[in-house]
């Protein structure tokens, strides 16, 4: 198992497609806080210290988390059947289980590293321009290990619902266009049958999709903090485990 | 000790509507070059698949290595490497990095073999030049390094040769004798080019529309192959004649083009040859002549059709 993880650790480092969207998104990081400190400077509005900017915008992130999940997907996972290297993967005489689940792990480190950029890039630069400054009243010290640990975690949960996206469509056009409607649209979607089926607004309160929106949240209640950390937890075992069982019943072509 | 790499029982596959593989029983000897041969769409690549495990079969099953149960399988399968159809390549990496790839994928310890099976192909000059931009014969080789990576027994081989110039044709060929002579390493190939798979395989298996019509070995495919007596003669029904009343024989064809195929008199050419120069005939062109491979082949299938 170790070295089916290293092997696509090494392939995630020699990806170009996840060197872009690292790129990328640095690039659009830097861009982002400048158009505010422009703004400002010619209004004349104070401008945003690096603490105010980080919890003011960590929730915009979450575009960043599922943009990056799906190009990576189709990028990094499920071009490895177009180019025929999962045939190779598949008959190289590791367990299929074994396979997805490496599989899985490092594309969740590549999508993980994407979802660190947007936070970690803007606020060094708006930092560097105003200052870091201080954490509003009423929001804890540990606001920003927990904020960047809950990113982690529900990129690792997108991650796996994106990995098991791949397994099913195995192509990157598919896969892409596909997850990113999913991803974009499933608040909607499930905020809409809520409407008209209590259930769906049970299992939409419960999920990393709304979730998510509460990792930026200045302070978060004891009572609230079990189900912000198992859901991720439960989503990246179950999708994770539908996964195994697509790949290992999937002929490839 | 089993003395078989592969065997299949009664292994069949079906898609919606229509049989890949129809109960084929197939034995692939250790040490040879088993050259599998049919039609596009006869079932090769479908087989080749469910021995790799990419695709599962609908009935039957399959012993490699003495292992049939699905986990001793996939442990059997390290033992293997393979080109199925193209071979598997990152693009945007050099032809190093696609085997540091492979060898973590396959835990195999040390990066020295990276460099060996390099050399070994003759792709140690490529540097930081990606695969992207390599010749259809520079991945190939660099698919045959991947797929030996580990000393795999058993080699399975879907049409290794595809697009390849004359030239590289022939290092395959060379290539793949020396890993059987050298390595003793068991070689499952496919090819469009028969004249090229008379030259490597020691075994043949025939299959058409899924089902597996022979398996017989090189020297058995020799003994099939008729033999004649190839004669062009300046009055073609006057040696027709000769032939008919001199050797009691009905076993020859004049051709269209007035040439005469004359069957099991190859013992004995100086003879056939002496009698029609007695009869005063002349004789433009005399040789003994064989079937090839290829023609077996069709005759086999029972007509024309692209292998």
């Amino acid at each position: 198992m170790y070295n089916l993880i290293r092997s696509e650790l090494f392939k995630l480092r020699k990806d170009r497609s996840f060197r872009v969207l690292l790129l990328i998104t640095a690039a659009l990081s830097l861009v982002y806080p400048l158009l505010y400190y422009f703004d400002n400077k010619s209004s004349g509005d104070p401008q945003f210290t690096g603490a105010e900017f980080l919890i003011k915008f960590m929730a915009s992130n979450g575009y960043v988390i599922k943009f990056g999940v799906a190009a990576l997907a189709g990028f990094f996972i499920a071009s490895e059947y177009a180019t025929g290297v999962m045939k190779t993967i598949a008959s190289s005489g590791n367990d299929r289980g074994r396979l997805f689940t490496a599989k899985l792990i490092g594309f969740s480190v590549g999508a993980m590293a994407v979802s660190l950029v947007f936070p970690i890039v803007s606020t060094t630069e708006v930092s560097l321009l105003s200052g870091f400054g201080h954490l509003p009243e009423g929001v804890d010290a540990f606001f920003i290990p927990r904020a960047l640990g809950l990113t982690l975690l529900y990129t690792a949960g997108y991650a796996a619902i994106g990995a098991l996206f791949t397994a099913v469509f195995t192509e990157s056009g598919k896969t892409i266009g596909f997850s990113m409607i999913f991803f974009l649209m499933i608040d909607t979607i499930l905020g809409g049958l809520g409407e008209y089926i209590p259930f769906f607004t049970t299992v939409y309160d419960y999920s990393i999709f709304k979730l998510m929106n509460d990792i930026g949240k200045p302070s978060i209640d004891g009572g609230d903090l079990p189900a912000l950390l198992l859901v991720p937890l439960l989503t990246i075992v179950a999708a994770g485990l539908l996964g195994i069982l697509v790949f290992r019943r999937k002929e490839i072509k | 000790m089993n003395e078989y790499v592969l065997q299949t029982n009664q292994l069949s596959k079906k898609f919606k509507g229509s049989v890949a593989l129809d109960k084929v029983n197939l034995s692939i000897r250790k040490g040879s070059i088993y050259g599998f041969i049919g039609q596009n769409g006869a079932g090769k690549s479908t087989l080749m698949r469910i021995v790799t495990g990419l695709a599962f079969p609908s009935d039957g099953s399959i012993e490699l290595f003495g292992a049939s149960d699905e986990r001793a399988l996939t442990q059997a399968r390290k033992r293997m490497g393979l080109i199925i159809e193209s071979p598997s390549l990152f693009p945007h990496m050099t032809a190093a990095e696609n085997l540091e790839a492979n060898r973590l994928l396959r835990g195999i310890p040390g990066k020295d073999c990276v460099a060996r099976m390099l050399e070994w192909v003759g792709l140690q000059g490529t540097g930081r030049k990606k695969v992207r931009n390599f010749s259809l014969g520079m991945k190939q080789r660099l698919g045959l390094a991947i797929a030996l990576l580990g000393d795999p027994e058993f080699l399975i081989l879907d049409e290794p040769t595809n697009g390849l110039d004359p030239m590289s044709v022939i290092e395959m060929r060379e290539l793949l004798k020396q890993l059987n002579h050298e390595r003793g390493i068991t070689i499952l190939i496919s090819s469009h080019i028969l004249s090229e798979l008379h030259l490597l395989a020691s075994h043949y298996g025939i299959i058409h529309h899924g089902k597996l019509l022979e398996q017989l070995t090189a020297q058995e495919l020799n003994d099939k192959c008729q033999q004649y007596v190839y004669i062009k003669a300046d009055n073609p029904d006057k040696a027709a004649t000769v032939i008919q009343n001199e050797f009691r024989t009905a076993d020859f064809e004049v051709m269209p083009d007035g040439a005469i195929k004359l069957y099991g008199h190859m013992e004995q050419p100086g003879k056939v040859s002496s009698t029609l120069f007695s009869a005063g005939l002349e004789i433009e062109q005399f040789m003994p002549m064989g079937e090839d491979l290829e023609s077996y082949f069709m005759k086999r299938i029972g007509g024309a059709g692209h292998v």
